[in-house]
This record gives C-alpha cells, structure tokens and sequence, in this order.
C-alpha cells in the first residue's frame, strides 16, 4: 500500500541566498503533480531535498506520517528504494550500455534475481519507452530524446511508489516533447498507485499530463489546483508565468 | 594586521574542514571494502586498470631507472674503488625507496588523475546523484573497489619494478660498464633481503591507498563543470604525490630500525 507525501513548511537555504522560503506542498496518491516556476526559483533543489539528496534547513517531509527530514542516511537509503528518479540531463551511466543502465538498479538490489529474468524485465522497460531496440547502444551514441526515455525505463524498471521527474523534456523539440509526455502519462496510467512529481517550466506539458498543479514562486507555493484552474487564475504571478508576458509582478 | 589574521584564520578553517572531509571520506570508503555487499566484478575491474594498465609504464621507468642509477653508480664507486658494491647498492636503493615511490609516482599520474576525473565528471553529470537517488551508497560503490585495487595492485607493480630494475642494473653494469659479474651478483645476492622486498612493497600499498583516496576525493567533490573537473584532478594528482614523498619518510623511519635489528 503506498502512501502520499506531505512537504510542510520547507526551508533551504545556500550561504546567504534563500532558495525554499517554507514549502507547504501535498502530493496526492496516485496522481501527477507538476510544480511550475521560473529557472533559479529552486524547484530542482525541491526535488533534490524531497529525494534526499540535499538536507533541508527546517520543515518537515511526511511519507506515510514519517518525516524523512530526520532520519539517518541507512534510514534514507532504505526510503530511497521506494522512488524512482528521471534527471534533468538523464544521468545514465556513460560507462555502460542502454541495456546495462536499465538493468542496473534490479542488479543491485534484486542480487538474487536471475539473469533471464532481469533481461525479461529490462527488454520490457525499453519495449515500454520505444527503446527496444537500442539496448545495445552506448550512451554517447543516444539522441536527447533516447536518453530521457532511457532514463525513464530506468526509474521505473523497480516499479517504484514515487516517481520524480526533474525537467524532463528540457531541450527536446516538441514531437519528442509530446512523446515523453505521452510516454509520463502512460507509465502513470499502468503503474497501480504511482504518484509522481514533475518539475517544469514548460506549460503545453503540464497542462497535458497534470492532475493537479503547483507554482513555486520567491521560495513558496504561492497556487495549486487543477490544470483547468491555472488557465482560469486571476493570480498576477500565475497569470504572467502562463501567459508568458513580460509585464507583470515577475521581473527578469 | 586584522586582515592578515582574519584571512589566516580563513585559511586554515579551510584546510581543516577538507582535512576533516577526506578523513570522512576515506572511512566510508574503508568501511565500505569489509561492509556487504562486496562487488567482485568492478574490484577486478580496478584492480585490470591499476595493475594490468600501469604494467608497461612501470617496466619502462624501472627498467631504464636501474640504467641510469647504474651508471651515476659506476662513476662515483669507480672514485673509491668499489666498484664491486654497485650491484648491491643500487638493487638496495631500488627495492627500498625508488621502487616504491617512483612506482606510485607514476601510477598516480596515470591512475590517480583518471579516477579523479572519472568521479569528477560523474559529480558534475549527475551520475553520482543518480547513484544515490537509486539507495546506491556512492562512496562503497564508487571509491572502495578502487582503494582496494589499488592497495593490492601497487605492490605487484613495485615488485615488478624492482625485478626490471634488477635486471636493468645487471646488464649495463655487466655488459656496458664491464664489472666483474661474480663479485656483483655475489654480493647483490648477499646484502638485499627479503625484508627490503616486503618493505618496499608494503610502502607502495600505503601509496596506493594514498593516490586512490585522494583521487577519489578530489573527484567525488569536484564542482563546477569542466573547469571543476580539470581543477580537481589537478589537485589530486598534485596532493597524492607530494604526500607520497613526505609519508615515505616517515615510513622509512618506522622502518628503518628494522634492517638495523637484521644486520
């Protein structure tokens, strides 16, 4: 049974620049949050903090009613198994194939699996994310577009309860855009009780696969709702960031 | 006056903090050599590119290391006419000393400076985040198997050079320089020990453990990019061989009193 997650007031700061000014922030179980806002406003460092990866200065995030801001790294690594991540620029393993990079977290944690059975797994990834033919191919050899599908059949060949996914079509062009957002959804879709989070600045996407949306705007979830009430939102800051104005509260 | 001091202070803060983060480090490293799981299949891996890669690089320099020490050896023993004692002086000084030491040199340029930009460009790329995004403990799987190789490799490789070297001595003091073969390789045979073998070779696991972990460190903690990555292994490669030469020092005193006790 899986469970949601709860960020309540989170804070994060770098010397003297506040980047999470008390994040308050609920993920519902098995839907698609997409968190909005523009570059440098410290999404990535959300995601980074709710993984983990980075230690929060204050505030808490709740799994299942546990705060996992105040557990040991032994404790963390064992949370960390029940997610899955797609990074911004993929990070696959350049040393290893397409094959190998899918097959490696069920080789790591799953030792006595069997050899047929990880393949079985692995080819059924890459078959997942139109990648089955590649499985031979070395990262270099990959496009953009490849290597974030082969990202996301490496975050989700565990089946992982959540699934993060840091910008992932950044630097796409848009047919691939809406392939990986198809490809997002559908892993949605299939996946029983998979609840995601998306980090993203581009709108067409989130409006596309988003069950529910979130702006982080100056270190705070400034509005949440639907994709529907976001094209709706009188809220200066939402307004401008959809519409993608110049004008507006937000100065560049 | 306050400026000096605050920037002093500024500095030596430094120093402590990076002490205090590679003695972390390095621990999580060890610990992670005897902690399971224990993955064979890259310490072999390691332990092909540290040993098998460095072979060639480490015959050469051994090789033509005995050579050279052979003949500086010939003209300042031919000025006191002892000649005799140039095969055992100069196997001595390989075994004990330039075997170990310039083995580790030049495994550190080689392998030091590539596991510092490996690991550096890992950081830089994500890599690392992603290891441990998938509950991967980045330090055991990233830094143990190659502190491990390296502890078991250099050895071997020191051993190889003191053998090349051998070898190297042999034929220009024989062949080129025309000493007497009999009294050489008696008295070769007769003043090294095994002790200085295992002494030598125990130092170049000490090294080898030095240049892993440091390379590992400075790689694991680059920041920056490219740029970051150069910077790193730049100073790994600077940092591991300068504390190769000022730990064999202190090596050489601990051991010392030993071959004092056999003689």
């Amino acid at each position: 049974m899986s469970d949601s997650i709860r960020i309540v007031g989170l804070q994060k700061s770098f010397g003297a620049q506040k980047v999470l000014q008390g994040v308050d922030l609920e993920l519902p179980l098995g839907q698609i949050t997409v968190v909005i806002g523009r570059s440098g406003t410290g999404k990535s460092v959300l995601l980074k903090t709710l993984m983990g990866l980075m230690r929060p200065d204050g505030g808490s995030i709740l799994i299942g009613g546990q705060d996992i801001t105040r557990l040991g790294d032994r404790e963390l690594m064992r949370v960390r198994n029940r997610f899955g991540m797609v990074f911004q620029h993929a990070a696959l393993f350049d040393s290893m194939t397409v094959f190998d990079n899918v097959a490696f977290p069920l080789r790591e944690h799953d030792r006595k699996m069997k050899e047929a059975e990880v393949k079985r797994r692995v080819d059924a990834a890459l078959a997942d994310v139109g990648l089955a033919e590649a499985g031979h191919k070395w990262v270099h050899e990959l496009s953009g577009g490849m290597r974030k599908r082969a990202a996301v059949a490496r975050a989700l060949v565990r089946k992982p309860e959540f699934l993060l996914y840091d910008e992932p079509t950044t630097g796409l062009d848009p047919i691939m855009t809406a392939h990986v957002d198809e490809l997002i959804r559908s892993a949605q879709d299939h996946t029983e009780g998979l609840t995601s989070l998306i980090i993203s600045h581009d709108m067409q996407a989130t409006m596309r696969i988003a069950d529910k949306v979130a702006m982080l705007h100056e270190g705070r979830i400034i509005h949440e709702g639907t994709p529907e009430d976001f094209q709706t939102s009188s809220h200066p800051v939402v307004r401008q960031f959809v519409d993608g104005k110049l004008e507006g509260p937000i100065q560049v | 006056m306050k400026d000096s001091i605050s920037l002093l202070g500024g500095v030596v803060l430094r120093v402590v903090e990076d002490v205090g983060q590679y003695a972390r480090f390095t621990m999580t490293a060890v610990l992670g050599i005897v902690r399971p799981p224990y993955r064979w299949r890259l310490l072999f891996k390691q332990m092909e590119f540290v040993g098998n890669g460095s072979l060639s690089i480490v015959a050469i320099t051994g090789v033509f290391t005995g050579m050279v020490f052979a003949v500086q050896s010939d003209y300042a023993f031919g000025m006191f006419g002892a000649r005799g004692l140039l095969g055992s002086t100069v196997v001595l000084a390989l075994t004990r000393e330039l075997g170990p030491v310039l083995t580790s040199l030049m495994v550190n340029g080689r392998v030091g400076s590539a596991m510092a930009a490996e690991l550096g460009t890992m950081r830089v790329t994500e890599q690392i985040d992603a290891l441990e995004s998938m509950a991967i403990d980045p330090i055991q799987y990233l830094a143990s198997p190659r502190i491990l190789a390296s502890m078991l490799m250099l050895p071997i490789l020191c051993a190889t050079f003191d053998a090349v070297g051998a070898i190297g001595v042999s034929y220009v003091a024989t062949y080129t320089l025309g000493v007497n073969p009999g009294p050489f390789f008696d008295r070769m045979m007769w003043y090294v020990d095994t002790d200085d073998i295992w002494g030598g070779m125990l130092k170049s696991a000490i090294f080898g453990f030095l240049l892993s972990s440091i390379g590992c460190y400075r790689g694991y903690y680059a920041r920056g990019g490219a740029e970051g990555v150069g910077q790193a292994t730049t100073k790994a490669v600077v940092a591991a061989g300068v504390l190769i030469l000022v730990v064999d020092y202190f090596v050489s005193l601990i051991l010392a009193p030993m071959s004092v006790n056999r003689s």
